[in-house]
């Protein structure tokens, strides 16, 4: 991913060269029609182009605002309820993710959305210890964690 | 006797991006100062033989899977409808226009219909010059 990076910004310099336009405007079109060119040899790589994994991680950000405005929601019927039985649990959660920065990040993500915390991260980094503030049923914690955040971390990290 | 071509396709995975771009050049440049159509269409071409001289023609057919032959299909169609759409507009056949746009980045910029024909002959020289060298290539 690095070294397509690098190549587009070599072939925007290439074309400041090619034009004798050393401006920024020069740079953006010597980039934008580097990128062009790397998209049209794309099969030329045995990687995955780079603006699919920028695009994974806008994705996950947006994925992120969403959880963090719907669970805040969430938490705030609960707080102002007038009775409050709550049902508190501690619950395990196994993870397919692999990286120190994968498992942070997934952590991170469980954490900042209201109702869920990271309690623990077990020694051979395999299940995550999350409290829960409220809940009905710990398979669909579990699943619907794996399916939102889980899914667009791999979705990141994908080579 | 099957030699190493290591360096030649080390070379050639940068060089052809560097054609490429100065492909893009010279199609561009092509109203002001020399270059064109014709001329950036054979170096994409070239850039392209390239890639066949230092690998084979099936990779190069599964990087760009290209129909070389709509190519020039299309190109012809896009210079001929250039050419016809003067006749809308109720001006001699072959009559171009041409206006300035204030565009991001290029700032002021003149854009003629001109270029639009240009990119049929770029999208003609492109596919002929393949169809020629696939076809001699392929002949056992």
């Amino acid at each position: 991913m690095a070294l397509q990076i690098l190549l587009n910004f070599f072939l925007a310099v290439v074309w400041m060269f090619m034009t004798v336009s050393f401006s920024p405007a020069g740079f953006a079109i010597g980039f934008i029609i580097g990128l062009g060119i790397i998209i049209l040899m794309r099969r030329f790589f045995s990687y995955r182009l780079y603006t699919s994994r920028a695009w994974a991680i806008i994705s996950l950000f947006l994925l992120f605002l969403k959880e963090l405005f719907l669970s805040s929601i969430q938490v705030l019927r609960i707080v102002i309820k007038p009775n409050m039985n709550l049902k508190p649990a501690i619950f395990e959660l196994e993870t397919e993710l692999k990286e120190d920065w994968e498992i942070t990040l997934l952590s991170a993500l469980i954490t900042l959305t209201p109702g869920t915390l990271v309690v623990g991260i077990s020694d051979d980094q395999k299940r995550l210890y999350i409290h829960a503030l409220d809940f009905d049923d710990i398979d669909e914690a579990v699943s619907s964690i794996k399916e939102t955040f889980e899914r667009a971390i791999l979705e990141v990290s994908r080579p | 006797m099957r030699t190493n071509d290591v360096m030649l396709q080390t070379a050639t995975k940068v060089v052809t991006f560097i054609i490429l771009m100065f492909a893009v050049h010279i199609f561009f440049a092509g109203h002001y100062t020399p270059g064109g159509g014709f001329v950036g269409g054979l170096l994409t071409a070239s850039a392209i033989v390239l890639l066949m001289l230092s690998f084979d023609i099936e990779t190069v057919n599964k990087i760009l899977p290209f129909n070389y032959v709509t190519m020039t299909a299309i190109g012809l169609l896009l210079a001929i409808a250039t050419a016809a759409a003067s006749i809308i507009f109720d001006v001699p056949f072959f009559t171009h226009a041409y206006d300035y746009f204030d565009l991001p980045l290029f700032g002021e910029t003149s854009l003629h219909s001109a270029m639009l024909f240009d990119a049929g002959v770029y999208l003609v020289v492109v596919g002929v010059t393949m169809t020629i060298i696939q076809t001699i290539g392929e002949d056992e």
